[in-house]
């Protein structure tokens, strides 16, 4: 099974953000990355498929030199090549934008899979899979938590809202984003990383694919989000607090 | 006076045929000895060369051999009796080097020591003491083992019992010959005897434990030297201890070397508590794999000799390391074998990936987020360290998002801050490595290390003190491996240096100090933190202490691994301590901190107080002035 991942290289949990003086785009300055994490997952996945049916995973990715970070920890992690779409202007584009670049990058290697992550952890739009999917005019299913391949293509696992899940089949190729949590990453190993130097990493300047690059999606300004904090307490005995408290967390906070 | 004693009798001629008997038997011996002592030899020296050994500085290394040695210091330190009983052997063995060597060559009329001068009179009296103290010494350790039989022994052993028969009848025979007629049939008979046990011992040495005989004086002469010195990964395929590939000359000659003793399992945290981990197993885990594999192999290490699961097990205390007597290096090799695991991604554990990851994508072992350390730091208006200050404060992991590790650091602040010391916290600051060196992730720790020594140095940061031993270990001894940070030390040691100018606490209460393994037994320092709690009552000790002190279980990245098989070792070592009957368990690294918490918690009512020496120190201060 060939399969490819798309992945994105996303400001660290932990990064300062700062708003850059235009308003619509954030500082890179003094800026840690990190891969997007439901990528990671789409990683897993495939790196999981190719240890049980065999095949080769590609991981691309789109964005300025600093994303050869990403393709590296890929590689390091288990994928056997990487493409790195180059262009210093992957900011200014919109999702279809991206999306164009990676259709583009992807469709002459026919791979039987492509995964990418339900959303990035930075914007969260959760349309760059679903755009390549139509461009390359394959069918795909979101929100995807486990992958088996069966004679005639794959059944996939699906979270929907409130605990229910669903299990879909579809025929390959197909494009999956996967979300998080599905299975456990492994983790980055030195052998790992000694291994990915010998391992191709393939550049093509994202001028060179041909798609247009003009936004459809107008983005006005960012600003950060506002801090909201609030505290309750609650009284009467503790019985009734922790009545209320479990009332709270599961009807109010949706945590339980 | 001299001349009243007996003088020690000879055989005065040999025949012939005896001669031939004895070649042939020195001969067979000898062969014997070199068939199994060879392939020992080929395997230790085919074994791959330690790229990081340095003979120098040779004063330690004469030094360790003289200490250890020849003065048998640590034999006897660490278990006295016993020790003094293998002391006596060992000498005996030293002093009968020149009496066998005359004793062979009476057989060719070639003998140099002559019994009536008073040169060879006064050497034969000489090596008579020490054969009485041998004898002695021999009869002790044999009623030990198949008497007394401590635990850590093992199962009982006919090797040790042949041994100990041998090493009496040598020195029976020596001692008998004494008191015979020359040119008897007397003497020939013991001198018979004696040549006898000892071709026959000669072959026995590389069978068995004793081969430590031959190989421990050179273990302990090449020895890595420092405490639990981790060597650097040569080359790009190197990964640790994966398969026999991997074992250097100085793994495998410490292999070889165990005499089996058993001292280092006596005192693991691990195998006390119900583990599978046996430290002198997995030595000899090592040197079956030799054996049967030899050092070239690809057979992994971890599988049949030594079991994955034991090797994660270990909190790296050091307390094998520091009790072995043949000067066997366990914390290289159980941290190897953990690399080899690591670092080809072998090791699979949900707490371990968990750790690994949080350290991969974030900043701190406890996988919080990096603003909750600068919330901390901002609420509690600790300074930021801006070069003017003397000391950089380092928080690590459980000062800077731990509850208690918070605590800890706000007592020592305001001592500082009475003492008129400046000091600054980092802005930003990561894991110092230090779980993910113990656990074996090479690539982890080095990046972390990396990250942070260019933070020490973009800040300019000269000296550093820390609540957490571990950190202060790591960042002392591990970076070097990539650059020098500046020197570090722990709150204790400033502490005890500043102990008159603080004032006593007002009510004395009874303080048991736990030693902190990476303070004590991978520090040496002892006495400061004791010194520091005497400010706040007497200080008890626990039943073992000082080198002697039983982990808290945290160490070795083990308090980030979950749950533990068999009994909690913090459990263990919270009784131990709650049974001194002291007031206050008194502590010094806030890992011990945290496991203890739990532990006396679980102990209930009546439990002892829990305190870092900060804390301790702290409560001497004046009320302090109200801010704002």
């Amino acid at each position: 099974m060939k399969i490819i991942v798309a992945i994105k290289q996303v400001p660290e949990r932990d990064a300062p953000i700062r708003i850059a003086p235009n308003a619509k785009e954030i500082e890179e300055r003094e800026l840690q990355y990190a891969m997007n994490e439901p990528d990671a997952y789409a990683l897993e996945e495939a790196l999981q498929l190719k240890e049980k049916y065999g095949g080769e995973v590609v991981a691309v990715s789109a964005g300025p030199e600093r994303v050869g970070t990403v393709i590296r920890e890929a590689l390091a992690k288990g994928a056997d090549r990487g493409i790195h779409i180059v262009g210093d202007d992957l900011a200014g584009r919109d999702a279809l934008g991206v999306a164009r670049l990676l259709a583009a990058a992807v469709k002459p290697e026919k791979a039987d899979l492509v995964l990418t992550g339900l959303q990035s952890e930075d914007v969260g739009m959760g349309q760059t899979g679903v755009i390549v999917a139509e461009l390359l005019g394959l069918p795909h299913a979101t929100l995807i938590l486990q992958v088996e391949k069966t004679e005639t293509g794959l059944k996939v696992k699906r979270e929907l809202e409130e605990g229910w899940y669903q299990t879909i089949e579809l025929p390959t190729p197909a494009v999956l984003t996967i979300q998080s949590g599905g299975t456990k990453l492994r983790y980055a190993t030195l052998m790992g990383i000694k291994r990915a130097k010998t391992k191709e990493v393939r550049s093509v300047n994202a001028a060179d694919l041909g798609v247009d690059a003009a936004p459809v999606v107008a983005l006005e300004r960012i600003t950060l989000p506002k801090k909201q904090k609030s505290t309750q307490i609650l009284t009467g005995s503790a019985k009734e607090a922790a009545a209320t408290l479990v009332e709270k967390l599961k009807f109010e906070v949706r945590v339980l | 006076m001299t001349l009243l004693l007996p003088t020690l009798a000879e055989p005065l001629r040999f025949s012939e045929t005896e001669r031939w008997i004895f070649i042939t038997l020195a001969a067979a011996a000898l062969t014997f000895f070199w068939l199994r002592f060879g392939p020992i030899l080929a395997n230790i020296l085919q074994s791959k060369k330690d790229a990081d050994f340095h003979l120098r500085p040779l004063g330690r290394r004469v030094w360790d051999f003289v200490w250890e040695v020849m003065l048998q210091g640590e034999v006897i330190r660490q278990r006295p009796l016993a020790g003094v009983a293998h002391a006596l052997v060992f000498w005996a063995f030293c002093a009968f080097a020149v009496v066998t060597l005359n004793h062979c060559a009476t057989m060719f009329a070639l003998g140099f020591l002559n019994p009536a001068s008073p040169g060879g009179r006064f050497y034969d009296y000489v090596a008579a003491v020490f054969a009485l103290g041998c004898a002695v010494g021999i009869a002790g350790l044999f009623v030990r083992r198949f008497l007394v039989r401590p635990k850590w022994l093992g199962e009982l052993s006919w090797e040790s019992g042949l041994i100990a028969l041998l090493i009496f009848l040598l020195m029976a025979t020596y001692l008998g010959a004494f008191f015979v007629e020359d040119n008897g049939a007397a003497i020939r008979t013991l001198w018979w005897a004696h040549t006898l046990t000892l071709l026959f011992f000669l072959p026995v040495i590389p069978q068995t434990k004793h081969l430590h005989l031959v190989l421990s004086p050179f273990t302990v002469f090449l020895s890595r030297g420092g405490f639990s010195r981790i060597p650097p990964l040569a080359g790009d395929e190197d990964f640790g201890l994966v398969a026999g590939k991997d074992l250097t000359q100085i793994v495998s000659l410490q292999a070889y070397s165990c005499v089996e003793c058993g001292r280092c399992t006596e005192h693991c945290p691990a195998n006390n508590t119900g583990k599978l981990l046996n430290p002198k197993q997995v030595i000899l885990g090592v040197r079956a794999y030799l054996n049967e594999c030899g050092p070239a192999s690809d057979e992994p290490l971890l599988g049949k000799y030594n079991a994955q699961e034991a090797a994660f097990q270990c909190t790296t205390c050091g307390a094998c390391e520091f009790q072995c007597p043949v000067g066997i290096e366990h914390l290289p090799i159980i941290v190897g074998l953990r690399r080899g695991a690591v670092n080809t991604g072998a090791w699979e554990d949900d707490y371990g990936g968990k750790l690994f990851l949080a350290l991969e994508r974030g900043s701190n072992a406890l996988g919080l987020s990096a603003a909750e350390r600068d919330k901390f730091v901002e609420r509690n208006a600790l300074p930021v360290f801006d070069g003017t200050q003397e000391y950089c404060l380092w928080l690590g992991c459980m000062g800077g998002y731990d509850p208690k590790g918070r605590e800890i650091v706000l007592a020592l602040a305001r001592v500082m801050q009475h003492l008129g010391a400046s000091f600054g916290v980092l802005r930003k600051e990561k894991c110092t490595g230090d779980p993910v060196r113990r656990l074996g992730n090479d690539l982890l720790f080095q990046q972390l290390a990396e990250a942070n020594l260019e933070t020490l140095k973009q800040s300019k940061v000269k000296k550093i003190i820390s609540i957490c031993p571990h950190c202060v270990r790591t960042i002392q001894e591990d970076w070097k491996e990539f650059c020098a940070a500046p020197p570090i030390e722990h709150h204790s040691e400033f502490l005890a240096r500043h102990a008159a100018q603080l004032a006593p606490v007002q009510s004395q209460k009874k303080i048991v100090f736990h030693d902190p393994c990476y303070l004590g037994r991978y520090r040496g320092v002892y006495d400061e933190p004791r010194a520091v709690a005497a400010l706040a009552g007497e200080v008890v000790e626990a039943p073992r202490h000082r080198e002697r002190s039983f982990c808290c279980g945290a160490g070795g990245g083990l308090a980030f691994l979950g749950e533990e098989k068999g009994e909690r070792v913090s459990h263990v070592r919270a009784r131990e301590l709650a049974a001194t009957g002291a007031a206050i368990v008194g502590a010094a690294c806030p890992f011990c901190n945290t496991m203890f918490r739990d532990a006396l918690a679980a102990q209930g009512a009546g439990a002892p107080e829990l305190m870092d020496i900060a804390q301790l120190a702290a409560q001497g201060l004046p009320e302090r002035e109200p801010t704002n």
